[in-house]
C-alpha cells in the first residue's frame, strides 16, 4: 500500500459508482416489485374467484423476476459495503423478518393456488403475504429518515425496537399507498371493462393517500431530524428541494388528469415518474451515508479491488440483465382478457 | 434446553441449518432437471415425437412447484448473513459478498427472466426461442451452483489473500474462486443435483408403470434417465472419492470424524476402517466398533500401508476439532451407501434393459425393479443433504477453515429476537413442506395430459387468457 497516494480519487470514485448501482437496483425493485406487491394488497380486496385470477395471471411470468432485484440488491450490497449490509440487517432484524416470511408466503402462494381446490386460502395468503412484505419495507424506509445507531465501529449499538415510532408508521402506510397505487395503474394498462373501471377509482383514491403521506414526510422530516435539516438547508441541496416538490406538484397534477381522462397506459408512466422523483429526493437525502446518519459510504466501502472487480462484471451485465427483462415484458404485453 | 433457548450462536447456527437444509431440497431438483427437460424439449424438436413435448410440458409442472418454494425459501439465505452472522459479513464480505453478488446478476436474474417464456410463453416466441429460453433456464441454475460451490469451498479451504486484523484482505481473486477445494466440489454437487433428479424422474415413471398407466409414455422417460444415469451414477461415486481424499489432505480434523478415529495412524502402517460404531465425544472413543483390517489405507491411498499419517481427533484440542461426532460418521455412511446403492440399482435396470426385459409389453411385470425405483425416488435428497452435514459440520468449530471461529462470527442478538424469526420460519417450512407433497401427488395423480397439442404461434395476437399458465391442472 505504498502508492496509497493515487488511489486517493479512486476510493472516493468507487463507493460513488456503487451507491448509484445499489440505487438502481433498488430503484428496479421498489417499481417492479412495487406494482407487484400493490396488485396482491388490491387483491384482497377483489370480489370473487375470477377477478382474482386475473389479477394473479397479470404477475404469472413477471414477478419471479421481480423480486430477484431484491436478492441482486442484497448480494451486491454485501459485496460493496459489507458493514451496511450487516449493520442495517441487524438493526432491522424484525421488518426484514417480517418482509422475508410475507415474500415466501407470496410466492408460493403463486404455485399452490394454481393446484388447489379451494383457492381461496391462497388468495388471502397471497395478498397478506404482499402486505407482510410491503409493511416490512416501509418500516426499512423509516429508519432512514429515522436514523439507526452504531457505535464507533459502525456496528449497531440500539435496541430491536428502534425501527417502530409514530413516524415510521406513516411512512410505512405511505409506501403500501405507493404500492397500490402503482399496482392500480398497472392493472388499469393490462385489463378491460368493469375490472379496470374498479382500478381507476383506487388509483385515484391511492393517489391522495399517497399525497398525504409524502406531503406529511417532507413536512416532518427537516422538523424531527436535525441533521437532516442542516443537510437540506445548505446550497445547492436547497435548490434542488426547491424544485422536487414542484415537479412532484405537477407530475401528481398531469396522474390525475390522465385518471379523470381514463387514459390505459399513460397512469403508469407518471407514477413511475413520480417514484424516479421521490426516489431522487431519497437520494439526495441519504448521500454520502449509507448508514444513515452516521456512517459514509466511504467508511463502509470494501477494498477498492473488490468494488473494481465486481464492477468489471456487474456493470457489463447491468445492460444484459436490463435488456432481457424488457425483451420479457415485450413478449407477455398485451391485456389479460 | 434452557441453555439453548439463551445462546445466541447456538440459536443462529440452529437457523441456519435449518433454512440451509429446507432450501436446499428445492433447487437440487430443479437444477437437474432443468437439463432433464433441455433434453426432452430438444428431443421434440429434432425428432418431432409428440410424445416429447408431452413430456417437457408434464415434468415442467412439478418443475415450476419446486422452483416457486425454492426461490421463497431462498430469500433468507439471501439475508441471514447479515442478519445473524454480522461480525463473519464484515469479516469476509470483500470476498464473499462478491460471489454471492455474481451469483445473483449471473445466475438468478438469468433463471427467473427466462422462466416466465419456458413456462408460458410456449405460443408467444418460435420454438427454438423457446428451447433457447429452457437452456438459459438450466444454465443459470448450474451457474448458480457454481458460484455458491465457490464460495463454500473456499469457507473450506480459503485462498487468495489473507486475514489482517481479523479481515479477509483479498490479494487475487481468481485464485479465491479457484481455491482448491471448488472444482471438485461444484463436479461432485453437480452431479448430485443431476442423479438426485434422474432418480426422482425415474421413481415416480416407475409408479406410472406400476400402475400401469400410460405405460409407453413413462418407458421412454425411464430409458431417457437410464441412459443418462449410467454415466452419471458411477461418475459420482468417483468425484465423491476425490473429493474425500481432498479432505484427507486439507481438513484432517474433519476426515477423522468422517471416519470415527480417535486415535493417530502413523504412516508406513495400514489403517483399519471402521464400518459401523458409536462415537462417544464426552470419552474420546468409539463404545463399539466392526473394523476391516486395513482397508482405510486402501480407500484414501490405495496401498496397504499409509504414506501419510491419518491424524485422530485426540491429537487437537478439543475447542478446535468438530463435535457431534457421530452425526459426520453416520451422515458420511449414509451418503455412500446411498450413491452405491442408486449405482447398483441403475446398473441392474441396464442389465434388464440389454435382456429385453423393459419393452412396453413387459415392463409392469419388473414388480420389484420398478418398486426398488420408487423407494429411490427420496434417496437422493437424503445423500445431499447428509454430505452438506458432512461437509459444514465436520468444518467446525472454523466458519472459514483454520481462519475464523464460528463463536466469533454470530450478531450479537438478544435470543428472543433469533426465537422470534426461527419460530415464525419453522412453522411456514412445515406447511410448505406439506403443502409440496400434497400438491406434488395431486399433479403426479393427475398424470400428464396427452391430448395438449403442440404450440401454436400466435404471432401479433397479444391477449392471453387468465389461468393459462401450463400448471393449472384443471385444463
Amino acid at each position: 500500500m505504498d502508492n496509497l497516494e493515487p488511489l486517493q480519487p479512486l476510493q472516493e470514485f468507487l463507493p460513488q459508482v456503487w451507491f448509484f448501482i445499489l440505487g438502481l437496483f433498488l430503484f428496479l425493485y421498489v417499481l417492479l416489485d412495487g406494482f407487484d406487491l400493490g396488485v396482491g394488497i388490491l387483491s384482497l380486496t377483489a370480489k370473487n374467484e375470477e377477478r382474482r385470477s386475473i389479477l394473479m395471471t397479470s404477475l404469472g411470468n413477471v414477478w419471479d423476476a421481480n423480486e430477484t432485484w431484491l436478492v441482486l440488491m442484497g448480494g451486491s450490497l454485501f459485496g460493496a459495503f459489507p458493514l451496511a449490509y450487516a449493520t442495517i440487517l441487524n438493526a432491522l432484524y424484525i421488518p426484514a423478518v417480517v418482509m422475508v416470511v410475507g415474500l415466501i408466503l407470496r410466492a408460493v402462494s403463486f404455485e399452490f393456488r394454481e393446484n388447489a381446490d379451494r383457492k381461496l386460502v391462497w388468495n388471502v395468503a397471497f395478498g397478506v403475504g404482499s402486505f407482510l412484505a410491503a409493511l416490512g419495507q416501509g418500516f426499512a424506509l423509516g429508519s432512514v429518515f429515522e436514523g439507526i445507531s452504531v457505535d464507533a465501529q459502525g456496528h449497531f449499538s440500539g435496541s430491536m425496537w428502534d425501527w417502530l415510532t409514530w413516524r415510521s408508521v406513516i411512512v410505512a402506510l405511505t409506501l403500501i399507498q405507493a404500492y397500490v397505487l402503482i399496482g392500480s395503474t398497472y392493472l388499469i394498462m393490462k385489463t378491460t371493462g368493469e375490472i379496470q373501471k374498479t382500478h381507476y377509482k383506487t388509483a385515484t383514491i391511492a393517489t391522495w393517500t399517497t399525497l398525504a403521506g409524502a406531503i406529511f414526510i417532507t413536512v416532518s422530516t427537516p422538523i424531527f431530524s436535525e441533521q437532516i435539516r442542516d443537510h437540506l438547508l445548505t446550497a445547492p441541496l436547497i435548490y434542488i428541494f426547491g424544485i422536487i416538490p414542484i415537479l412532484g406538484i405537477l407530475l401528481i397534477s398531469l396522474l390525475l388528469k390522465s385518471l379523470i381522462k381514463k387514459e390505459e397506459n399513460t397512469p403508469i408512466i407518471w407514477t413511475f415518474l413520480i417514484f424516479c422523483l421521490s426516489f431522487i429526493g431519497l437520494g439526495f437525502i441519504i448521500f454520502p451515508k449509507i448508514i444513515p446518519p452516521s456512517i459514509t459510504i466511504y467508511q463502509a466501502a470494501a477494498a477498492p479491488s473488490s468494488l473494481v472487480f465486481m464492477l468489471t462484471f456487474i456493470g457489463f451485465l447491468i445492460p444484459i440483465m436490463l435488456s432481457y427483462n424488457i425483451y420479457n415484458y415485450v413478449v407477455f404485453r398485451g391485456k389479460i382478457s | 434446553m434452557i441453555d439453548l433457548l439463551s445462546n445466541t450462536v447456538a440459536l443462529s447456527r440452529l437457523q441456519f441449518a435449518l433454512t440451509a437444509i429446507f432450501h436446499m431440497l428445492w433447487p437440487v431438483l430443479t437444477t437437474g432437471m432443468g437439463i432433464y427437460l433441455v433434453v426432452m424439449e430438444g428431443l421434440w424438436l429434432k425428432t418431432k415425437n409428440i410424445d416429447y413435448y408431452h413430456h417437457a410440458r408434464f415434468w415442467s409442472k412439478l418443475y415450476l412447484l419446486n422452483f416457486g418454494i425454492g426461490v421463497a425459501s431462498g430469500l433468507p439465505m439471501a439475508f441471514q448473513f447479515g442478519l445473524n452472522w454480522a461480525p463473519f459479513s464484515e469479516s469476509v464480505g470483500d470476498f464473499l459478498g462478491t460471489i454471492l453478488g455474481f451469483e445473483s446478476t449471473m445466475a438468478f436474474m438469468l433463471e427467473a427472466s427466462f422462466l416466465g417464456i419456458m413456462l408460458f410463453g410456449w405460443d408467444r416466441v418460435p420454438p427454438l426461442i423457446h428451447w433457447l429460453a429452457t437452456m438459459l433456464v438450466a444454465f443459470g441454475a448450474n451457474l448458480s451452483t457454481f458460484w455458491i460451490l465457490s464460495a463454500n469451498s473456499w469457507l473450506q479451504t480459503p485462498a487468495g489473500g489473507e486475514f489482517v486484523k481479523g479481515k479477509f484482505v483479498v490479494q487475487n481473486y481468481f485464485e479465491a474462486i479457484a481455491n482448491p477445494f471448488m472444482f471438485k466440489s461444484f463436479l461432485h454437487m453437480f452431479f448430485a443435483t443431476l442423479e438426485t433428479s434422474l432418480f426422482v424422474i425415474g421413481g415416480i415413471s416407475a409408479w406410472y408403470l406400476i400402475n400401469k398407466r400410460n405405460t409407453a409414455f413413462f418407458t421412454k422417460s425411464l430409458k431417457v434417465i437410464l441412459a443418462v444415469a449410467l454415466i452419471v451414477a458411477p461418475m459420482q461415486i468417483f468425484i465423491g472419492h476425490l473429493s474425500a481424499e481432498q479432505v484427507y489432505h486439507y481438513q484432517p480434523t474433519k476426515l477423522a470424524a468422517m471416519e470415527g478415529q480417535w486415535e493417530t495412524v502413523p504412516a508406513g502402517v495400514s489403517a483399519d476402517w471402521s464400518v459401523l460404531a458409536l462415537p462417544n465425544d464426552k470419552a474420546e472413543q468409539n463404545d463399539w466398533e466392526i473394523k476391516i483390517p486395513g482397508a482405510l489405507s486402501y480407500i484414501l491411498e490405495f496401498k496397504p500401508s499409509l504414506d501419510t499419517p491419518i491424524k485422530g481427533l485426540k491429537d487437537w484440542p478439543a475447542s478446535d476439532r468438530p463435535h457431534m461426532v457421530g452425526l459426520i460418521y453416520y451422515s458420511f455412511r449414509i451418503m455412500v451407501g446411498i450413491g452405491l446403492f442408486l449405482a447398483g440399482l441403475m446398473f441392474i435396470t441396464v442389465v434388464q434393459w440389454l435382456r429385453g426385459k423393459l419393452s412396453v409389453e413387459t415392463i409392469a411385470q419388473q414388480k420389484w425393479l420398478l418398486r426398488a425405483w420408487i423407494f429411490a425416488a427420496p434417496l437422493g435428497y437424503l445423500a445431499v443433504e447428509s454430505g452438506w452435514i458432512v461437509r459444514c459440520v465436520g468444518r467446525q468449530p472454523w466458519i472459514v477453515y483454520g481462519e475464523l471461529r464460528t463463536v466469533e462470527s454470530a450478531s450479537n442478538l438478544p435470543p428472543g429476537e433469533i426465537l422470534f424469526s426461527l419460530t415464525g420460519i419453522t412453522i411456514l417450512y412445515v406447511v410448505l413442506f406439506i403443502g409440496a407433497l400434497y400438491f406434488g401427488s395431486k399433479i403426479i395423480r393427475k398424470g400428464p395430459n396427452l391430448e395438449l397439442s403442440p404450440p401454436q404461434l400466435k404471432g401479433s395476437q397479444t391477449i392471453h387468457e387468465p389461468n393459462s399458465r401450463p400448471v393449472s391442472i384443471n385444463n
